[in-house]
């Protein structure tokens, strides 16, 4: 059975092309199966954010081509596009960027909204969901109301909510303190484990790092390492 | 949700959105009431046009009007007359001799219009008793009695109760003269008019004209203005030999500005509603250039441009639609309260009467024209909608999400 999630062959980048030109990725491969919780590490300006808008279908490569699910995205414009990735792909940013005007049950909710989803079962999976995070007691508040942690939990529900392949995490931690950047990769690590939910993270956070069972180090746009996944990670935490 | 999200998003910065709503909260108030004004002041002149001077309709021979010769006379007047009384959709009607003549003093002369009216009649038709200033309406027994303007009056040097001689040519192209004496002064609410117009009694001129009882002109006056196609139909199809013209043919100056008095409300509540436009394109514009980042988000994660543009659009509809009842009700207040009181430019009455209009001004505004500033609010609210909209719909989410 082929569990490939992600297909990337070739991925280039490179900005300023008419001028200096600058690879921002170049010839990357790579190939990630369902259920894995990699990591992406490297120094600033390494590529790993480009890396991962292109697995996003966030930012168009100048060669080679992401595939996800046996559909090419590179080729994918507009709306496809847009409707490709609400289908099938979780975002979580490294500042949080939930809707300032809904409360944490509504921009969990919203998603599903613009997949069209029946109220019953909008209403069903945001309850699961805050429940998964913790923050069902939190549900009617905006997120000018609650704490850096508890807003990046709610980005999680939300990337979770529209039950994507995968979850692309932008430096999730970056901007919280120890405690909540712990309770956030439980409850990551805990998805992966119980939900076969494959996460992708680009991350300077050595935190991070040591929860991943697969790490790919970028430097200067291509990869240097890739490391043999490892098995689970288990918390008690 | 894209309603909920647009309505929160007008009040994430309270101050701005207050000041464009009550931006538009006072243009739209002000333009409403500005077009009530004009058409208080439109719908006097033309009241006072058809209730005092023209009435709805007018019966002529069709020579008559070309140069007012007492030859074109109606024929058939007694019978028109008659007929014309038992349509339901007459409320008073008259026959007149008119004569175009002149009215000397020993201090000057003046050319003129002579109406040579049925008292009674008249009195139904232009209300003619109403508008005496001083004096009295046509007596039974007496004859050669002169009603005229005080402004006529003062250009004689004549008094109440003296005589004027009134000149004009008979039936067979004689100079005729008589003396008038002068018994009631009047007044309507059209200078020009009561300076060129005087009235005398129909058996007074018939005779010195000889004329033989005939009219050469039947004024009808009409329950409702909305009877007038279609009374003016049945007329000429009666008596297809005489010409039956509507108070707009009549009076084509008041007929135009009835007419142009639509595009002056697009005209007005245009400028209004394109300064308006303006300052909302400003607001909505920062409201999406502050939100560059969050609009990039809500297009990374799965929302078309489509609902962006929505979303955009509706803010700007809301934020407009927020200042409309508050808009509305300003003016609705100022219509009902000056309605009641009317607005007085006594300081101007002079030039007001000058052009035939009140000197005091009743708003006021009828349902298709609310309709239609409604109708061009919407529009102005879409139109600047359009400029922020089209420019968040430019942006590139992973661009955006740097910002």
């Amino acid at each position: 059975m082929n569990n490939t999630v992600i297909d990337a062959h070739n991925l280039t980048r490179i900005y300023d092309e008419n001028t200096i030109p600058v690879y921002a990725l170049n010839s990357v491969h790579l190939h990630i199966t369902k259920g894995e919780f990699t990591a992406i590490k490297g120094p600033s300006g390494s590529g790993k954010t480009t890396l991962l808008n292109m697995l996003g279908g966030l930012d168009e490569p100048t060669e080679g081509y992401v595939n996800i699910n046996g559909t090419n995205i590179t080729q994918l414009k507009g709306n496809k596009l847009i409707d490709f990735r609400l289908n099938n792909i979780g975002f979580v940013f490294q500042s949080y960027n939930l809707i300032p005007v809904l409360t944490a049950q509504e921009n969990i909710e919203f998603i599903m909204l613009l997949q069209k989803r029946p109220k019953a079962e909008r209403e069903q999976r945001v309850t699961e969901l805050l429940k998964e995070v913790g923050l069902i007691e939190k549900a009617g508040k905006r997120p000018g109301e609650l704490s850096g942690g508890q807003q990046q939990r709610v980005a999680v529900a939300r990337a979770l909510a529209p039950k994507p392949q995968f979850i692309l995490a932008d430096e999730p931690t970056a901007n919280l303190d120890s405690v909540s950047a712990g309770n956030l990769l439980d409850i990551m690590a805990k998805l992966n484990r119980e939900e076969k939910m494959t996460f992708i993270f680009s991350t300077h956070d050595q935190r991070v790092i040591d929860r991943a069972r697969r790490v790919i180090t970028l430097e200067d746009g291509k990869i240097v390492s890739d490391t043999t996944p490892a098995p689970l990670v288990h918390t008690n935490s | 949700m894209l309603l909920k999200i647009a309505w929160r998003n007008i009040w994430r910065n309270k101050k701005r959105s207050i000041i464009i709503i009550t931006a538009v909260m006072t243009g739209l108030s002000a333009g409403v009431f500005l077009i009530a004004f004009y058409n208080g002041m439109i719908e006097q002149r033309v009241n006072t046009a058809i209730q005092s001077e023209i009435s709805h309709l007018q019966v002529h021979h069709p020579d008559f009007t070309k140069d007012y010769d007492i030859n074109f006379s109606l024929q058939n007047g007694a019978a028109i007359l008659q007929q014309v009384q038992s349509n339901p959709a007459v409320k008073a009607t008259t026959g007149r001799i008119i004569i175009k003549g002149m009215i000397a003093s020993a201090a000057g002369s003046s050319g003129i219009t002579i109406n040579a009216v049925i008292p009674e009649q008249e009195e139904a038709v232009t209300h003619l008793p109403g508008k005496l200033i001083s004096g009295d309406y046509f007596g039974a027994g007496n004859k050669n009695e002169l009603l005229l303007s005080q402004k006529l009056l003062s250009k004689l040097k004549l008094k109440r109760t003296k005589k004027a001689i009134l000149t004009f040519q008979d039936k067979d192209g004689n100079i005729t003269s008589a003396a008038f004496r002068i018994i009631g002064i009047y007044k309507t609410l059209n200078t020009p008019y009561d300076e060129t117009n005087v009235f005398v009694k129909i058996q007074d001129i018939d005779s010195l004209a000889g004329l033989d009882s005939q009219y050469n002109e039947i004024a009808i006056l009409l329950h409702s203005n909305k009877m007038l196609k279609e009374t003016q139909s049945a007329i000429s199809l009666a008596f297809p030999g005489s010409t039956i013209q509507p108070w707009t043919e009549i009076s084509p100056e008041i007929g135009l500005t009835v007419s142009v008095s639509e595009q002056m409300v697009l005209i007005f509540m245009g400028i209004i509603l394109l300064a308006l436009a303006f300052g909302i394109i400003n607001t909505m514009m920062m409201a999406v250039l502050e939100r560059t980042r969050e609009i990039g988000m809500l297009l990374a994660l799965g929302m078309d441009k489509a609902k962006i543009f929505r979303m955009i659009l509706m803010e700007t509809v809301l934020l407009v639609a927020a200042g409309c009842p508050g808009g509305l009700a300003i003016a609705f207040i100022a219509i009902a309260i000056t309605k009641r009181t009317g607005i007085s430019f006594k300081k101007f009455e002079e030039v007001y009467a000058s052009f035939g209009y009140s000197d005091v001004i009743y708003p006021s505004l009828d349902s298709r024209q609310l309709g239609l500033i409604m109708l061009l609010v919407v529009f102005a609210a879409i139109l600047s909608a359009l400029f922020p909209a089209l420019r968040a719909l430019r942006l590139k989410p992973v661009a955006s999400m740097r910002k």
